[in-house]
């Protein structure tokens, strides 16, 4: 999947993350993150972000993520979903074309 | 039953540990329409990935006749909660092409057949008209609620403090479930600050039979369970139901009786509830100290 | 923050009844309503405004918390809702101009700050490298630094001052750098602007034109809701551009001088001219102001040649701008700025 519009998803309340995507053509997957909680989890938010890439097939993206201490469902959730809205796509498995 | 928005991490993640005996995660009216995407994918990964324990988890999806219905269904499913609940039910048909959804899902993913069970709010004339045509509509239905705010709207009138515009309503869903033998669901009452109003109002739909309340913040669990708790009589006398099933296991023997008479399902099922709500009532005092 | 507390509500500013809700709840939280709100969003609790925000353009203004409300996550939840405003509208950049104070709670909504003028003022951007990239691609574009300098314009048209002003500063350095303001408060739009100066500076082989668009800050953009006196208000925004400016740009394109027109009539762009003379030097760039070209004896000015359209003398503007200018204010697409300037819907 290729990224060429910029999505975003989520909000800047507690417990959640506000991930933002755009088009990072040939230069990877960049993350670039503030966290509540950056010491504890920072390296397990980024780990869950590049995992949901990986399995979405996406290589080359930038991801700008705001974390208020969310948990790895919801940032899963939030990156599927500015995804979506970044392809006009669904990023359900089940619907995904 | 505690309400929770379906575009909230931070409730969803807490929604269980305020002690209300089930959650319903909400996709619908809370939801605006530009985060109707978000909320699904979020309510789909939280129920995938939160254990809830005991509490009864429902998701209320958008109607099948709005652009959101379809997906919704398609990923609450596939979350399986213990319950869908469908909005604006009017007509038997509504609960019939839901369940038709949820067959055709459940059948493609190698889901049991009727594990998703369904429940249907009303929340107009029609719908109150058609009650007990819904209340048997598929067997995948557990309940039947009352959506009073877009009731009375459509009655053309308000809420008062008294009820009197949700009399027939609620009378006529309770028939409606008490003879399609579901449960029957009360609405739910906003004002949050206003405790003395909604301690009547749960007065109210206790006695008239109702089996619960649907409640929009974790502050009115603890009036609905004082006030729904069961004597200390009835739970007397569910323990001593339990333990004669206990015992009747131990025996190996097929019948169970109690003081020479015999218990059947419903008595047992019964009891389990008054032990249940007993427990979920304790729970709740412990929480809200 | 269950069911039933809070309510984001839009304002519409078209309706006085509202609008004054807001201006009432921002006076309370010492703020005042920018003149320049395309948006805006209020928090209520029941009947009562908690919390407001607004956007114009790609920058978040007026954003307040009700005293009662504060640690209640309600600027999360402001914010959360211009983002998402902003990103619909297709504006994934974002600014925020807040009071130093305040730099904390937009740090942790997820904005990194750019630049500050102590006590009055902080830039934050909506990304933690927007800055850093700005200024590597101007100097990537750019190649040698060699002996270069700069001048910012508006060009509200392009006129012969214009002209005059950027031939003078290319003859005194190797490579100029002409930023033009972006921003559409003007009569005639940004493109127009930058084309016209591009039209009429087409023979000078040495000026590079740029469009001045997020880190270049026009007075007519920089927020006012929050500054008390119109003083301090010009005063901070020229601390807060030079700073930008003297920061940022200049080092990234080697620029080590500063051309400006001399301004003999408007308040404002003297007092900043005074202040960019007071400032640059510190960080070893040097100011020269050129004198105005005249024309009959007047200073030309685009202000001048407003005048001139409004009250219909077209023919005069002939002596005062370049053919390029001048054969634009003929064509169909000028008409209808023409007939803005003269409808006097615009002050600039």
């Amino acid at each position: 999947m290729k990224i060429h519009q910029a999505g975003i998803a989520g909000t800047l309340e507690s417990s959640d993350i506000t991930i933002h995507i755009e088009e990072n053509e040939g230069k990877g997957i960049e993350i670039q993150l503030k966290s509540t909680v950056l010491n504890q989890f920072g390296n397990q938010i980024r780990h869950v972000i590049q995992e949901t890439l990986q399995e979405l097939g996406i290589t080359d993206v930038l991801v700008r993520a705001t974390d208020k201490g969310a948990l790895d469902c919801t940032i899963r959730a939030r990156l599927l979903t500015a995804v979506s809205r970044a392809t006009h796509s669904s990023c359900f498995p089940w619907e995904v074309k | 039953m505690l309400y929770v928005p379906g575009n909230h991490p931070g409730m969803i993640r807490d929604a269980h540990i305020y002690g209300s005996d089930a959650i319903m995660f909400d996709l619908e009216d809370s939801v605006s329409i530009k985060e109707k995407d978000a909320a699904r994918q979020l309510v789909y990964h939280s129920l995938k990935t939160i254990d809830y324990g005991c509490t009864e988890v429902v998701v209320r999806v958008n109607g099948l006749n709005t652009p959101y219905g379809g997906a919704d269904f398609e990923a609450m499913v596939r979350a399986k909660p213990d319950a869908i609940r469908l909005p604006k039910t009017e007509t038997p048909e509504d609960v019939k092409e839901a369940d038709a959804l949820i067959s055709r899902i459940e059948e493609q993913i190698g889901m049991v057949q009727g594990t998703i069970k369904l429940m249907a709010a009303v929340e107009s004339a029609l719908g109150v008209i058609n009650a007990y045509g819904i209340a048997t509509a598929s067997k995948r239905l557990i309940g039947i609620a009352i959506g009073a705010e877009d009731f009375v709207t459509d009655l053309k009138t308000s809420r008062s403090a008294e009820g009197i515009e949700l009399l027939t309503a609620r009378s006529q869903i309770l028939f409606a479930a008490r003879a399609a033998g579901i449960d029957a669901l009360d609405t739910v009452f906003s004002d949050v600050n206003d405790e003395e109003g909604f301690a009547r109002e749960v007065r109210l739909i206790k006695q008239m039979g109702f089996d619960g309340k649907s409640i929009v913040n974790p502050r009115q669990i603890e009036i609905v369970h004082k006030l729904f708790a069961p004597s200390e009589e009835e739970v007397r006398k569910s323990v001593r139901i339990i333990e004669a099933i206990g015992e009747a296991e131990e025996k190996g023997s097929g019948v169970i009786s109690l003081d020479g008479r015999m218990i059947d399902k419903p008595i047992v099922e019964r009891a389990r509830r008054v032990l249940e709500l007993n427990d979920a009532v304790k729970n709740s005092y412990i929480l809200a100290r | 923050m269950w069911y039933g507390n809070f309510r984001e509500q839009t304002i519409n500013l078209q309706l006085p009844e509202e609008k004054y809700r807001l201006l009432a709840f921002l006076e309370r939280q010492g703020l005042a309503l920018d003149g320049n709100v395309e948006y805006a969003v209020a928090v209520m609790d029941g009947e009562k405004m908690a919390a407001s925000g607004a956007l114009d353009g790609r920058v978040l203004k007026c954003i307040a918390v009700d005293e009662a409300y504060k640690n209640s996550g309600l600027s999360a939840k402001v914010v959360s809702h211009l983002i998402s405003e902003a990103y619909e509208k297709q504006r994934t950049h974002l600014f925020v101009y807040t009071k130093p104070e305040n730099k904390a709670i937009f740090s942790e909504l997820g904005f990194y700050a750019i630049a500050e003028v102590p006590s009055k003022v902080v830039l934050m951007e909506n990304r933690p490298d927007g800055i850093k990239r700005y200024i590597e691609t101007l100097a990537k574009e750019n190649g040698s630094k060699a002996d270069s300098a700069a001048v910012v314009v508006n060009c509200n048209p392009f006129t012969l001052g214009h002209r005059y002003l950027i031939e003078y500063a290319a003859s005194r350095c190797q490579r100029l750098h002409v930023f033009v303001l972006w921003e559409d408060r003007s009569s005639f739009p940004a493109e127009i602007r930058y084309r016209l100066v591009k039209e009429g500076t087409r023979h000078l082989s040495n000026v590079v034109l740029h469009q001045g668009k997020d880190y270049i800050i026009s007075d007519a953009t920089f927020p006012s809701y929050f500054i008390k006196t119109y003083q301090e208000l010009v005063e901070t925004h020229a601390k807060l551009d030079l700073e930008i400016f003297s920061r940022y740009i200049a080092p990234a394109l080697g620029i080590r001088k500063r051309f400006v027109g001399e301004e003999p009539y408007c308040k404002v762009t003297a007092a900043y001219n005074a202040i960019m003379k007071a400032l640059l030097p510190v960080h070893g760039i040097e100011v020269e102001v050129v004198p105005r070209k005249l024309a009959d004896g007047e200073a030309i000015s685009a202000s001048r040649v407003r005048e001139l359209i409004r009250s219909e003398k077209l023919q005069e503007v002939r002596t005062l701008v370049p053919e390029t200018t001048y054969s634009f204010l003929l064509s169909e697409e000028a008409q209808e700025i023409i007939r803005q300037i003269r409808s006097g819907s615009r002050r600039h």
